[in-house]
């Protein structure tokens, strides 16, 4: 879990970091945005924010480091890094440190609930005649999400709406079917990359579909990406099972939500209604925590792999029937099961689509059965060696750029040559028979500058060429 | 052990009695406003609850003659649930409810208090401080297995109650036993906050922090710097610490305060005086 949870967190910040230093003025400006981002930093980070918090003036560079221990400056540094680059704090001269005006004003605004930006949502007024639970929610958004993953391993529904077709195309997931020779939207298909999203936690998943809404947002819809993310941050805030009103959202905003409500990450009831209801995949968005909506699910899990290779799963849904027939080969479907065997061939169907074997072991752990978690490893050795071992077997072939030495005068100079190259790794192959060398690229102008050397010692003009060998597959040792 | 991976649990304990406050308040040189102090102590507690979105926090009162809980709220039969609606749309919820919470209850208890001459100046911190060790081990349990970070900072300004010394001693002990950190920041004038003996041990005892606080206009600033980093991140930033430390106790027999004193040999019970038979255990001293 805390390794999903970093992921997240590490792909929201390397986004963040990517964006000018205008643009986090702009997004500074809405305290929500300022309390997601002070919870994205590191701990250290936290603590040097809340202390330049209250400061009027800056503060000595030397002061700042002489807070940690001696042992943690190297913590303290990259704290430092870490705020510089999100413009919290900039160094301003040579030796203080500044913490951005615009954060300061609107933390603080944060933390006493002052001024009038009502970034934390504004709860509608009045009360909902259909008002709904916080279960029929979780349902919702559960059966969005995986509504999405359905369109995206293409399986036969309904018209799916086109703001999931145009991110999932965007981001790579599905492409345009090019055989077909349309250019319609709903020809599509999934791409490798499509089949390991499949696999990915879905705190993962929400967050990389997420990112790409907001390139696609920026470059696109041309939207305006501040707006963008203070409206994702500010659902990051909001209470799960409250109506908001609709009304303080800006157009673009109204925009996002419509868009992102085929996600399940809010409920509306009506197109036209003028409240929404975040989901707790929206209201955990930037908590980090597990998308519970899905849990009921991965609680329980429902895989079971026996050492023979045959696996036993017990799940009606066709979406994770879907996700198993990319590696297993399903022999036979019950009403409550489906049983099928992991083979050679449907695992290196699996690889040749750019699934890796630690992603399929991933999964099947995740989603083992119970039973099959009383045991430890939960997967049977066998059955993890082996499809780690059907992965290493594609990776048999290794190309390295290379020279190739070759036409030596004699078996001495030969010999001389391969002696020397040797001892520093710079020989890749060799052939004493037929007097070939194949140097590493690294190694060449070590080799070449020493055969010179030897020549003109002995005063013969170069007889033995060496031809520049096209990268050419080499077996690996 | 991580920060990132345990609960960070806050205890605050607000001394909350009248008497204390008010003779501080009266202080001529600096003094003492409970408003100020409590609008900074609210921005502290945010400051908490902002660092992380699953930080805990539990608020406590130890008033004259009871302490009881502000923050998570009671809940009694009669009350309505708060009306979530009624948020600011400039607020945070999770900030709302917790300042709400602290401030009603503190009207409250402030509104029931007797007149004042049947209140007394003592304040109940021995029961303040188990009610929050009872509430630290609740969620503990509630977590297990995650580890759960805990301290509690007391927020101090009557004087010492010799007469709850073995009470308050047998808190710190469990304290220090858990591995709960006692963090005391307590407000010194000229004429109120006379120094405290057995807060600075308990301190020293659980590897927390002892601050006196000069003035309270500067009472966030101490707050974010001392008290804000979690147990674990004491070990990485250098916050200030009390060499120095009274372990004066107080005697079993009439509470006050001893420098030098007798202690029974069987129950470790101290007294100020000799007597033939010790009270607690009623072992007979002298033998012929």
């Amino acid at each position: 879990m805390s390794d999903s949870l970093a992921t997240v967190k590490n792909s929201i910040q390397e986004y963040l970091e990517t964006l000018p230093k205008q643009t986090f003025d702009k997004l500074y400006t809405q305290p929500a945005t300022c309390l997601a981002a002070l919870r994205l930093l590191p701990p250290v980070a936290k603590q040097i924010v809340m202390r330049l918090l209250y400061t009027q003036r800056p503060v000595l560079k030397a002061d700042v480091e002489a807070w940690c221990f001696q042992e943690h400056r190297s913590d303290l540094r990259d704290s430092l890094k870490k705020l510089a680059k999100m413009n919290i704090c900039t160094e301003t001269g040579s030796e203080h440190l500044q913490i951005n005006r615009i954060f300061q004003e609107n933390m603080h605004n944060a933390l006493v609930g002052g001024g009038t930006h009502a970034s934390f949502g504004k709860p509608a007024d009045t009360q909902d005649k259909y008002e709904v639970d916080i279960p029929f929610l979780d349902r919702y958004a559960s059966e969005a999400w995986e509504a999405v993953l359905h369109y995206l391993v293409g399986t036969p529904t309904e018209k799916r709406p086109k703001a999931v077709g145009r991110l999932l195309v965007a981001s790579g997931l599905q492409e345009q079917d090019g055989r077909s020779g349309v250019t319609d939207d709903e020809r599509t298909m999934i791409t490798s990359k499509g089949f390991q999203f499949l696999l990915l936690d879905v705190n993962v998943q929400v967050w990389s579909l997420l990112l790409q809404y907001l390139e696609l947002a920026e470059r696109q819809l041309q939207m305006d990406i501040v707006e963008v993310l203070n409206f994702l941050f500010q659902v990051g805030s909001l209470e799960l099972g409250q109506s908001y009103s609709i009304d303080p959202l800006t157009d673009t905003q109204k925009m996002v939500l419509e868009d992102l409500k085929w996600f399940g990450l809010f409920y509306q009831r009506k197109k036209k209604s003028s409240r929404f209801y975040p989901t707790r995949m929206a209201t955990s968005l930037t908590s980090g925590s597990m998308i519970a909506a899905r849990k009921p699910e991965e609680g329980h899990g429902y895989i079971i792999v026996e050492t023979n290779y045959r696996i036993y799963a017990y799940t009606e849904s066709p979406l994770q029937i879907a996700i198993l027939s990319l590696f297993v080969s399903l022999q036979a479907r019950f009403q409550n099961m489906v049983v099928g065997l992991i083979t050679r061939d449907g695992v290196r169907d699996a690889l040749a689509k750019g699934i890796t074997a630690d992603q399929i072991i991933t999964y099947l752990t995740a989603h083992a059965h119970p039973e099959m978690r009383k045991q430890s490893p939960i997967l049977p050795e066998t059955v993890v060696d082996q499809i780690r071992l059907w992965e290493m077997e594609r990776n048999r072939l290794r190309v390295s750029r290379a020279y190739m030495y070759n036409d030596f005068p004699d078996i001495q100079e030969y010999k001389q040559l391969s002696d020397y190259a040797e001892p520093f790794g710079a020989i890749l192959w060799k052939n004493d028979k037929k007097r070939i060398l194949v140097v590493t690229e690294e190694g060449h102008e070590q080799v070449k500058a020493f055969k010179k050397r030897k020549q003109a010692a002995k005063g013969i003009p170069g007889s033995g060429g060496h031809g520049r060998a096209q990268a050419s597959p080499l077996p690996s040792r | 052990m991580t920060s990132e991976e345990s609960i960070n649990l806050l205890a605050v304990v607000i001394d909350t009695n009248p008497i204390a406050w008010a003779t501080a308040a009266q202080d001529s040189r600096c003094p003492l406003d409970f408003g100020r102090v409590l609008e900074q102590l609210l921005i502290f507690i945010n400051a908490h609850l902002a660092l992380r979105f699953d930080n805990e926090l539990v608020v406590i009162a130890s008033h004259t003659n009871q302490s009881l809980f502000l923050y998570p709220p009671q809940l009694s039969d009669t009350d309505q649930p708060p009306d979530a609606s009624s948020k600011p749309a400039n607020t945070y919820k999770q900030f709302f409810d917790v300042n709400q919470a602290v401030i009603k209850t503190l009207k409250d208890l402030i509104t029931e208090s007797k007149s004042p001459e049947d209140v007394d100046d003592k304040s109940m911190l021995a029961g303040s401080l188990s009610l929050a060790q009872t509430y630290i081990n609740r969620i503990r349990r509630a977590n297990d297995p995650t580890p759960l970070q805990s301290r509690i900072l007391i927020l101090s300004v009557s004087p010492d109650l010799p007469s709850q010394y073995v009470a308050t001693m047998n808190c710190i002990f469990a304290a220090q036993r858990v591995g709960t950190r006692i963090d005391v920041c307590r407000f010194r004038g000229k004429h109120y906050g006379e120094e405290s003996v057995f807060l600075p041990q308990a301190c020293h005892l659980t590897g927390g922090l002892y601050m006196e606080i000069p003035e309270a206009e500067n009472l966030l600033q101490y707050l974010l710097y001392a008290f804000l980093p979690d147990p674990y991140m004491r070990s990485v930033l250098c916050l200030p610490e009390k060499d120095q430390v009274d372990f004066r106790a107080a005697c079993f027999c009439h509470k006050t305060v001893v420098d030098v004193g007798y202690v029974c040999s069987v129950c470790l019970s101290i007294f100020c005086s000799v007597s033939k038979q010790c009270p607690t255990c009623q072992t007979q001293f002298g033998g012929q």
